[in-house]
């Protein structure tokens, strides 16, 4: 019974996750974003560092993302159940996520072609 | 006196001691009693036949300047013999926060050694002096001098000898105290006594002690810096009673012992070729370093042994172990090249338990082997020579295959000798062919880490730290630069972009993890830097700065050039991510994570801080298009020898 309980999470947020993604808000997605703490693991602009993996720009897909937050548990991340963060709110995280401007390539910084 | 000579009036007798304002004849009543008890015979009595201070103002009809305790004819000031042992034991400086019962010590140095070898250094926190000792020991290779109150004082200290002790760094501190209850003045002087002053600290310094007697009191000093000199390094501490800085004494009388160097301990040579045997026959040897660079010799060690045997180096950044660029150095493939390791060999780790096990902070927390199993441990640890019982810096228990109770940069020439001589030709060419492998390996991740994920939120606000380390990279790298400060909570950026070769520019984190050690070791580090004319930065937490803001006003007082730029991620931030991940686990989220962890309402202002005891201050600097030049004019003020802030809002981390 307990090993069929993330599995009936994971169903279920898949099943969500297509239809909160149709009325996705970015604006409202980065509000959020940092409402809930994402920003402290993985950086204002989801760039990530060393407590937290890049998010953003090109963020994984919605569902995966969705089941990662869920079931985080085995992980240093926190899990964010549905009663922290909402399966609307998830889609509106991604569509911020989604519209981080992509940097320049690192070949086109000079600082970072600065032996 | 000359019985030659006829003897002096009375009345010329008081008028000298007046005009020079030589206690020689007497004190307030208990004070000079306890000066003559307590030189415990080396300081005679004074004459019973003296007259008292009151008799001799109304003699000669004006207030007499009188010291508080006695010095006899032809002695010396106790507190002089002490400055001669500082001399003796080559400490250069001397930080305090000024008290009563220092005074005699303080005194000598001011107008005995006038202010030079020792030279005082004031600071407005006892935390803060112990950490500006503490930076500078790791630049200069030896201790300072602390100068503190007792109780009060050391009260004020101990969290900064917490992590000294766990850094393994030497420090001298000297405390007063007023152990005679009979002759002590009364009020604060006896609420700041103390039978025992040092109980406080001996959990977490190597050694400490209340010497009776002046002679006893140079040679503890002596046994003191000698202990504190042993790896494994840490602070010692005397408590030197006001009797005995206060009182005096004959030359004749007092022997100060010469200081002799200890050898560090070294493997036994048996183990020493087990060791190399073991390494040479590995498929995969990977070496993990943590506080193991003592000198400047020890990274070129390390350098000769990793290229011998082709072994990956994953340095924990206790010290500046490694070059950061070296092809062998795996550190930012750390988890995975330790745990594919058939034989992993520990330098001076201060957690071999965390290199061979994972541990997950979750809500159930997991641990189990990280390392491959069966994989061979070895261990050159100093700190298996000493330690103590309550306070768990030693970690997690980890059972190895070999360990050397021993100083690892001692052992490594007779390690590197019996490597050359275990080699053969096929164990060479398989070392060569791995380090090109490893060499290849983090080149790549290199790349990747530059070219791609240094990119991410580069023109973000707050600025990224990626921005951040590139930025100061492009202004000191055509100096001869030193960093005085962790980097991990700025993900690293700075071992990840600079070039790290040299012995010298880095020199670890706190070793305890407690906060208030970042600004007054940077100043310290910097004092140690400053006779070689480097030029010292400090990426400096604001939490961790607003234990003790007084720093800065030392490192103004004293001239001493150095860049602090303000990490300035207004928080705690470990602390909001612990809260976070605790309300997470509870399921009852995060919003309210920010209640007694982060720094806003109102914002600090550290420029502006900086600027209100003379330093020069810039910022808060949001934009990353202002940061380059901001960095730059921070430099010609450094340039021009003196410390400047740069306060920069940034990303978390």
């Amino acid at each position: 019974m307990k090993s069929m309980i993330p599995a009936l999470v994971i169903g279920l947020a898949c099943l969500s996750a297509s239809v909160s993604s149709a009325r996705a808000d970015a604006a409202r997605g980065k509000e959020i974003y940092t409402k809930v703490g994402c920003y402290q693991c993985h950086g204002y602009d989801g760039q990530g560092g060393n407590t937290g993996p890049r998010l953003a720009p090109e963020p994984m897909e919605l569902d995966a993302l969705k089941t990662f937050i869920r079931n985080a548990s085995a992980t240093a991340m926190p899990p964010y159940s549905a009663n922290l963060v909402s399966d609307g709110d998830v889609a509106d995280i991604h569509a911020y996520l989604a519209s981080v401007r992509k940097p320049p390539a690192g070949k086109d910084i000079p600082l970072l072609n600065n032996p | 006196m000359d019985e030659g000579k006829p003897a002096v009036s009375r009345r010329n007798f008081l008028a000298a001691a007046a005009a020079s304002g030589a206690a020689v004849v007497a004190t307030p009543p208990g004070a000079g009693q306890a000066a003559a008890q307590g030189a415990a015979g080396l300081a005679k009595s004074a004459p019973t036949s003296a007259p008292s201070h009151a008799q001799m103002e109304a003699e000669i009809g004006k207030p007499i300047k009188v010291a508080a305790t006695m010095a006899e004819p032809g002695g010396r000031p106790g507190s002089d013999y002490m400055v001669d042992v500082l001399r003796a034991l080559d400490i250069d400086y001397v930080a305090t926060n000024p008290a009563s019962s220092c005074r005699g010590l303080h005194e000598s140095i001011n107008n005995y050694a006038m202010n030079k070898k020792p030279e005082l250094l004031t600071a407005m926190h006892e935390e803060v002096a112990t950490a500006m000792a503490h930076g500078y020991a790791k630049v200069s290779g030896k201790p300072m001098g602390l100068l503190f109150h007792g109780t009060v004082g050391i009260q004020h200290a101990v969290m900064a000898f917490y992590n000294a002790w766990c850094d393994r760094v030497p420090m001298l501190v000297m405390s007063g105290n007023h152990i005679d209850a009979a002759h002590r003045p009364p009020g604060i002087p006896t609420t700041h006594a103390a039978q025992d002053p040092l109980s406080i600290v001996r959990d977490f310094t190597k050694w400490d002690d209340q010497p009776g007697s002046l002679q006893a009191a140079v040679e503890s000093m002596m046994r003191a810096h000698k202990i504190a000199m042993t790896p494994p390094y840490g602070p010692v501490c005397i408590s030197l009673d006001a009797h005995l800085q206060e009182g005096s004494a004959p030359a004749s009388q007092i022997r100060i012992p010469k200081m002799t160097k200890v050898s560090p301990a070294q493997g036994n040579s048996e183990d020493v070729r087990d060791a190399a045997r073991m390494l040479v026959a590995a498929q995969n040897p990977v070496i993990v370093v943590d506080r193991a660079a003592r000198t400047h010799k020890f990274q070129g060690l390390l350098v000769e042994l990793a290229e011998l045997l082709g072994a990956g180096v994953v340095d924990q950044l206790g010290r500046q172990n490694f070059p950061s660029r070296h092809p062998l150095n795996q550190t930012s493939r750390a988890r995975g090249v330790a745990a594919a390791a058939d034989v992993l060999l520990g330098l001076e780790l201060n957690d071999f338990w965390g290199i061979v096990n994972s541990y997950s902070d979750v809500a159930e927390p997991k641990q189990g082997r990280r390392a491959k199993e069966g994989a061979k441990l070895i261990s050159i640890n100093s700190r298996d020579l000493f330690l103590k019982a309550n306070y768990q810096d030693f970690q997690r228990f980890q059972d190895v295959d070999l360990a050397m109770a021993a100083d690892a940069e001692a052992t490594l020439p007779a390690l590197i000798e019996a490597v050359k001589s275990a080699m053969t030709p096929e164990a060479r060419a398989a070392a060569a062919k791995r380090g090109a492998a490893l060499g290849s390996a983090v080149a790549k991740q290199v790349e990747r880490l530059i070219g791609v994920d240094a990119t991410y939120a580069w023109d973000a606000s707050p600025i990224s730290t990626a921005r951040l380390s590139a930025e100061l990279w492009a202004v000191i790298k055509n100096e001869d630069w030193a960093l005085v400060s962790r980097d991990v909570r700025l993900s690293n950026w700075p071992h990840r972009l600079w070039n790290f070769d040299k012995p010298y520019q880095y020199i670890g984190d706190s070793g305890g993890a407690g906060q208030g050690y970042g600004m007054g070791a940077a100043i310290g580090a910097a004092l140690a830097h400053r006779e070689h004319g480097r030029f010292v930065v400090n990426l400096q937490g604001d939490g961790d700065l607003m234990y003790g803001p007084g720093a800065l006003w030392s490192a103004v007082h004293h001239k001493i050039p150095l860049m602090t730029v303000m990490h300035n991620n207004r928080a705690y931030h470990q602390e909001v991510m612990h809260v976070q991940r605790v309300g997470n686990w509870r399921d009852r989220g995060v919003e309210r994570a920010h209640i007694g962890t982060t720094i806003e309402n109102p914002h600090v202002d550290f420029a502006t801080l900086a600027r209100s005891m003379g330093m020069q201050g810039i910022g808060p600097i949001a934009d990353p298009a202002e940061l380059g030049p901001a960095l730059r004019r921070a430099a010609q003020i450094v340039k021009a020898g003196e410390p400047v802030m740069v306060d920069v809002v940034s990303q978390p981390r």
